[in-house]
């Protein structure tokens, strides 16, 4: 999990940010974790302008190895309520600003 | 001829008709004569009878017989093969059958006709008319096709047509047969005249249900098909869960702030628990983490610590034995002036490990690398008290209150050596057989390499472990010997030790009954061994039977030479540093000897009355040696000065208590560090008059101090060998001549 620590130094104070993948809240079992960790990972720095690009790559990556219906939202601030089949959650921030919910319903 | 006559004037004839139609008759009734053309051939009666058959081919004369076309594939002109006159345009499958046959007959049969109708040939021609109104609905042909005409007249020409083309042209069954089929075909296609038909022809055969257009029925079936059911069924659903949050970049950067510090938290106590392992190496250590409690101080930051310490411990050590530390530098004894042929040793620092309290000093010796810094290896001599535990120390001079390197082990240690290149490689030999090669830099905690406990360990104790000169992989190895009369090369592989044996010390004696009558040979057990300096494969091996052999790494059965040593085991054999032909030895029977190669005498013996621990040469002298006896006295020789007594004879130790077991020269300063049973290493300044360096004789003020310690000791053998051949000097008194 502690892979590649961003440092930014401000005028006023020396403030951290951390950038590397921090899972919030998850229940998928551990290989599949890291497999869509690494994923998510990967899109979120190939399309890091675009977030619906992003969220696409994803989605499609996560349907061809784990089944159809996945749903993906990349975003930097939004709330949400979602009803998620069982051991098929993942809840992760990357990149210090982005937060990543994958979910199969 | 006539013929052809006949035909000419028949040519010739509608010509004629034309204009005069009566006249022609006329004129061929009355005149029977032949007009003849001039040209004609002339023949005889027979030949004009002679008929000559003219038959028409289906050979086209005007097609070309020669056409030919280049074969790439021959590479040649061919000729191709004419194509016939026939070309095909449409080819179709006839349902004729020959009346005659078994299926026809049938189809009549199944018709209901008579089958005598079959039998009729003639009357196919003589059908009356009203028959050949019905029109036939097949077609013959084998390969012609006509379309079915319904009028009745052009029928009719057609079967005249036929008939006539059937007279006038010769030998064709085919036409007979055609017009017979035709007649046929034309009776049994037959369509709507059924009735007639009836009527007229059959007499026999069954009343056949007929096949019309206006009474036949359709029939149809249908199968079973079985009912529908529906049934259906609903799988439950995967669980579901509901999951609900909110995503604000404060909460993100919240988040990044708590894992970090979680792991920091983490690191901290991993770095604690390693602490704590390595805590018996020194004590600086703990003393620096409680000190500084909880702050996290990154690694080099430790290191640095731990630097500042050292060399404050050092300075406190240094005040505290500032009087031993100035003597050690500057004191030279002034009363050796006055002491002819005799010197002192200055006791300078103790050293003891406090762990190691109760063991005995088993080897020392000095870091090639570190003037002041030397190996201790505690272990146990005694076999009646034997001890557990053992390690190997390394003390420096500057800090006599604490070794500098503890490594402990879980045997006694009993001998040890530091690679000349690599000073950090440490090796020992233990009590149990073992070997241990440690890595000092890294940590003294677990040895780098260690021999297998089960097939890779000597069977008794590891006397002596001396490194030998890298391989030419630049792998590192070592030889060992040991109780067992083995003596092993060890090599360094990436993670393991690989051993040889090099030699099996045999005894000469004879061979002896082993407990289970098998024939054993008797083994020597090694006690020491010194490598030739000068030739690396040439080494000196002790034993504990008292003999010296000289052997070679190059052969594993055979001594080169065996000296008749002692009567106890030899415990140190040591080479002359100027003179790599001169060793000497000392054993437990009181006595050194000095030797020379290849001669089975000593040169020199000396009885010290107490067992001899341990011999050394002086590294700055030929003719210097020490040694250290059970009794806690140090003996100092030199052979320039008195050939027969010690120049120094000094008690280290209390002599009831205390034995000294080893001693070694400090290859740079002029002290000497001894070790003896109670785990307690002294250090002694040598006085002068034991160090003298040679005067160079006037003559040669240029020659060095080395070359003239070879001469001195060249000078003293010289002295002390007896000729190898002894001449008997000529007698010079007699001169009788008789």
């Amino acid at each position: 999990m502690g892979d590649g620590e961003g440092r930014e130094k401000q005028e006023e104070t020396k403030k951290i940010i951390h950038t590397y993948p921090l899972i919030r809240h998850s229940d998928m079992p551990e290989e599949m974790k890291q497999e869509a960790m690494e994923l998510v990972v990967t899109a979120c720095e190939k399309y890091s302008t675009n977030n619906e690009a992003a969220a696409k790559m994803i989605k499609d990556e996560m349907d061809k190895k784990f089944g159809p219906p996945f749903h993906v939202v990349v975003g930097e601030g939004f709330g949400f309520e979602i009803s998620f089949e069982c051991t098929n959650l993942l809840y992760m921030f990357s990149g210090g600003n982005l937060a990543i919910v994958v979910w199969k319903c | 001829m006539p013929p052809t006559a006949a035909l000419k004037k028949k040519k010739g004839r509608p010509s004629q008709s034309r204009v005069d139609e009566g006249d022609d008759l006329e004129e061929w009734k009355k005149s029977k004569q032949l007009l003849r053309p001039k040209d004609q051939l002339e023949l005889t009666e027979p030949e004009l009878k002679d008929i000559i058959a003219r038959q028409l081919g289906t050979n086209d004369p005007l097609i070309p017989q020669n056409l030919i076309q280049f074969n790439h594939a021959q590479g040649a002109f061919e000729l191709i093969p004419p194509t016939g006159p026939m070309i095909v345009v449409y080819e179709t499958q006839g349902t004729q059958i020959h009346k005659e046959s078994e299926e026809a007959k049938k189809q009549v049969e199944d018709q209901g006709l008579d089958p005598s109708i079959l039998e009729i040939t003639d009357s196919a021609e003589t059908i009356k008319p009203d028959e050949l109104q019905n029109i036939p609905e097949e077609t013959p042909g084998d390969e012609e096709t006509q379309e079915e005409e319904s009028e009745k007249p052009e029928v009719d020409s057609e079967m005249t047509e036929e008939d006539t083309e059937k007279e006038t042209e010769v030998g064709e069954g085919e036409g007979e047969g055609e017009g017979e089929g035709e007649g046929e075909g034309d009776i049994e296609g037959e369509g709507g005249r059924a009735e007639d038909e009836e009527e007229k022809h059959h007499h026999g055969g069954k009343p056949k249900k007929l096949t019309n257009q206006f009474n036949f029925c359709e029939r149809a079936a249908l199968t079973y098909n079985n009912p529908v059911r529906v049934q259906d069924t609903q799988t439950t659903p995967p669980p579901m869960g509901t999951f609900s949050a909110n995503v604000l970049q404060w909460v993100i950067y919240d988040a990044y702030q708590e894992d970090y510090a979680a792991q920091q938290l983490e690191k901290e106590l991993e770095r604690e628990r390693k602490e704590k392992e390595k805590a018996p190496v020194s004590r600086h250590q703990a003393m620096t983490r409680k000190l500084v409690g909880k702050a996290q101080l990154s690694e080099a930051v430790q290191g640095r610590v731990l630097e500042c310490w050292k060399v404050l411990e050092r300075m406190v050590n240094q005040n505290t034995f500032d009087d031993i530390a100035k003597d050690y530098r500057y004191w030279e004894d002034p009363s050796d002036e006055f002491r002819d042929e005799e010197g002192t040793l200055l006791p300078l620092w103790k050293f003891t490990y406090d762990k190691t309290r109760k063991n005995t000093v088993t080897d020392i010796e000095w870091n090639p690398h570190y003037y002041d810094l030397f190996a201790v290896c505690f272990g146990f001599l005694d076999f009646m008290k034997p001890l557990d535990e053992g390690a190997v120390c390394l003390f420096t001079l500057k800090n006599p209150s604490f070794p500098e390197y503890i490594c402990m082990t879980d045997s006694a240690v009993m001998c040890v050596d530091t690679h000349p290149k690599y000073p950090y490689m440490v090796v020992i030999g233990l009590y149990d057989g073992s070997v241990n090669v440690y890595n000092v830099q890294a940590t003294c905690k677990q040895p780098a390499f260690r021999s297998n406990n089960v097939t890779n360990k000597h069977r008794g104790i590891v006397w002596e472990v001396k490194w030998a000169p890298d391989l030419p992989d630049g792998e590192m190895n070592f030889y060992s010997v040991s109780e067992d009369g083995k003596i092993n090369n060890w090599v360094l592989m990436q993670n393991d030790l690989a051993v040889t044996t090099i030699i099996t010390l045999f005894l000469a004696k004879d061979e002896v009954f082993g407990p289970d009558g098998t024939k054993l040979k008797m083994k020597g057990c090694a006690s020491c061994v010194k490598f030739h300096p000068k030739q690396p494969l040439i080494y000196l091996v002790g034993t504990e039977e008292g003999n010296i052999y000289k052997c070679s790494t190059a052969y594993s059965s055979m001594f080169l030479l065996t000296y008749p040593a002692h009567h106890m085991p030899v415990y140190r054999i040591d080479f002359n540093r100027y003179n790599s032909d001169i060793f000497i030895s000392c054993s437990g029977d009181w006595r050194i000897k000095i030797w020379e190669d290849n001669r089975l005498e000593p040169l020199f013996v000396f009885d010290v009355g107490a067992c001899v621990g341990d011999v050394k040469w002086a590294p700055y002298s030929s003719t210097v040696f020490a040694a250290v006896t059970n009794e806690g006295k140090v003996y100092v020789f030199d052979l320039n000065v008195n050939k027969y007594k010690p120049i120094c004879v000094q008690a280290i130790v209390s002599k009831k208590r205390n034995k000294l077991t080893r001693i070694t020269f400090n290859p740079i300063q002029p002290i000497i560090i001894v070790g003896d049973d109670k785990g307690c290493i002294s250090t002694l300044k040598l006085s002068p008059n034991l160090r003298i360096p040679c005067k160079a004789p006037k003559k040669q003020q240029h020659l060095d101090q080395w070359t003239l310690q070879c001469m001195k000791l060249d000078k003293l053998l010289s002295l002390v060998r007896e000729p190898a051949t002894l001449d008997i000097p000529e007698d010079t008194a007699e001169s009788i001549e008789s």
